[in-house]
């Protein structure tokens, strides 16, 4: 639960209906960065090295663009940013963990702080838009009546609202998306991963789907964003990370 | 407050919550209930048995009869019997005590008892011990047909009946063992489809953090309430075939309790169900995971 020591604070993180705010603060050193990466390496266990010589560093609030060809790496960093693999060497530290040597219920706790927007959305097609983006918080041990008018106020920022019971088949491409956005913000992460978010949209419902994640990010949330589109950044500055048969070739402030 | 429209049922998965019942838990269930029922009908045998068997369990006795005519090998009679290997004791009942006991059995008759007395033949009591060997019955028939005695056959049989019993409960033990077993395959099985089935919930959950008990709960406690279930079914079958057989069970002087049978066979179900969703959810593999 947030408190005042926590280093943002935003008019998202809305109160439930027991006054309680959802979300996680780290408690960090404002010089730390949140994520640390010296000289990552990756290779899978087919031998492919799809990550090399990594050195990058990202502070607390920061607008991440990751881009490159595809096979670059993109999807392999963010990956283990979230755990989903550990780097083969190197030193990969996110909010204060060794992504290496650390135990897998750890793991599980920082993607309690994390929140992910998957390539190809992972909406559960079984399950209404309340129960995809209520279950970070259900993982938490939130229970339903706490939940809906949690849900309910994320839904209303990504203008879902009047979704709450459908079923995601029944909504658009970038609806999907939107509810994808929506499930990584519920919990208030510090953190928002988005593997290509707009990878599949039209250049309307990609520039609003960067809106909401630009607006996660001014409230103080770090979004580290993989895409091809880099026109995006006209409209959209950020930093850029570009990456290169799994090197890291240039970093520049937008 | 949060308002949920009438037609809408929020289902969040994971939890103390299991997954809902659909065709394949109820073919599970089906199948366990009978399994768990043949067994509770193999127990309740055993009960009626080993109370028609009676007495015969902790004090196995014999009864050894010589005709008044040739009293005079009384006494060679009973060493005779007492060095029987695996005879405990030989009691020479008296007279009135057999009248006594014969009096009642005819349900109190106005028999005179010393007429009685006189008429019954000599009777010895041996108490066996418990390990009797394989020829022990007929070690004692010899010795009785030597000295023109006989033996109480019905009680040989008893006591032969009470052995055997001995043997079978070994037998059913290892049947319901092996049932059990089966049984937990079974629900092993129908959890295996209802993971795979939601693989990807499993592994969304995963992603977002949830504890590993988390994920793994909810398929716990469908074993559980499958094999429970299915016990609490299986016990209520059973009572057709308890009233059923009243009569002739009693005639037989068997009173079954079928309650007895509740509690083995709930808690047995659920203790089958909790291993077979033990053994379902062994190897849950999700990918992201990195241990």
């Amino acid at each position: 639960m947030l408190d005042c020591s926590c280093l943002f604070v935003s008019s998202m993180r809305v109160p439930d209906d027991t006054g309680q705010t959802a979300g996680y603060c780290t408690p960090m050193n404002q010089t730390s960065p949140q994520i640390q990466m010296q000289q990552v390496m990756l290779r899978y266990a087919t031998g492919k090295t799809a990550l090399s010589g990594i050195t990058l560093d990202i502070p607390q609030g920061q607008f991440v663009y990751l881009t490159g060809e595809s096979g670059a790496g993109k999807s392999s960093l963010l990956r283990m940013l979230y755990g989903g693999i550990r780097p083969t060497s190197g030193l990969l530290m996110v909010q204060q963990l060794d992504m290496r040597e650390t135990r897998e219920t750890k793991i599980r706790e920082l993607r309690r702080r994390i929140g992910i927007i998957f390539q190809d959305h992972k909406l559960l097609f079984s399950r209404t838009v309340f129960e995809n983006v209520a279950l970070p918080l259900r993982v938490q041990g939130w229970e339903t009546e706490r939940l809906i008018p949690r849900v309910r106020k994320v839904l209303e920022y990504v203008g879902l609202e009047d979704r709450l019971w459908s079923y995601p088949e029944a909504l658009s491409g970038g609806e999907q998306q939107r509810v994808a956005i929506a499930r990584a913000m519920t919990a208030n992460p510090p953190i928002i991963l988005a593997d290509e978010p707009t990878g599949n949209l039209d250049v309307g419902t990609a520039r609003r789907v960067l809106d909401y994640l630009m607006g996660l990010n001014r409230q103080g949330t770090t979004v580290i964003m993989a895409t091809h589109d880099l026109h995006l950044l006209e409209s959209h500055p950020g930093r850029l990370v570009q990456l290169h048969a799994g090197a890291l070739v240039a970093d520049s402030h937008g | 407050m949060a308002e949920i429209p009438d037609q809408v049922r929020p289902r969040l998965p994971g939890g103390f919550r299991p997954p809902p019942f659909g065709i394949q838990q109820f073919l599970a269930l089906m199948i366990v209930c009978v399994a768990l029922w043949a067994l509770g009908v193999i127990w309740l045998g055993m009960q009626a048995a080993q109370q028609w068997v009676g007495g015969w369990q902790n004090d196995i006795r014999i009864h050894v009869y010589l005709d008044p005519e040739h009293k005079a090998k009384e006494r060679s009679l009973r060493e005779a019997l007492s060095t029987v290997d695996g005879v405990d004791s030989v009691r020479k009942i008296t007279p009135q005590e057999a009248a006594a006991w014969m009096q009642q059995w005819l349900g109190g008759t106005g028999l005179d008892r010393a007429e009685l007395a006189r008429r019954l033949p000599i009777s010895f009591e041996l108490t066996l011990d418990t390990d009797a060997g394989e020829f022990l019955f007929a070690d004692i028939r010899d010795e009785a047909a030597r000295f023109s005695a006989r033996v109480n056959e019905e009680e040989v049989q008893l006591a032969q009946a009470h052995h055997w019993l001995g043997q079978i409960s070994y037998l059913v033990w290892f049947a319901t063992l092996v049932l059990a077993l089966a049984m937990a395959l079974i629900i092993s099985n129908t959890l295996r489809m209802t993971i795979l089935a939601r693989a990807d919930e499993v592994h969304l959950m995963r992603l977002l953090g949830a504890r590993e008990w988390f994920v793994r709960m909810p398929f716990i406690m469908e074993g559980m309430l499958l094999g429970g279930g299915a016990g609490l079914l299986a016990w209520l079958l059973v009572w057709p075939l308890i009233m059923g057989a009243a009569e002739w069970l009693a005639s037989l002087q068997v009173d079954l309790n079928g309650l007895l049978l509740l509690p083995p066979l709930l808690l047995g179900g659920a203790v089958v169900g909790c291993l077979g969703a033990v053994i379902a959810t062994a190897r849950i593999e999700s990918p992201d995971s990195p241990d």
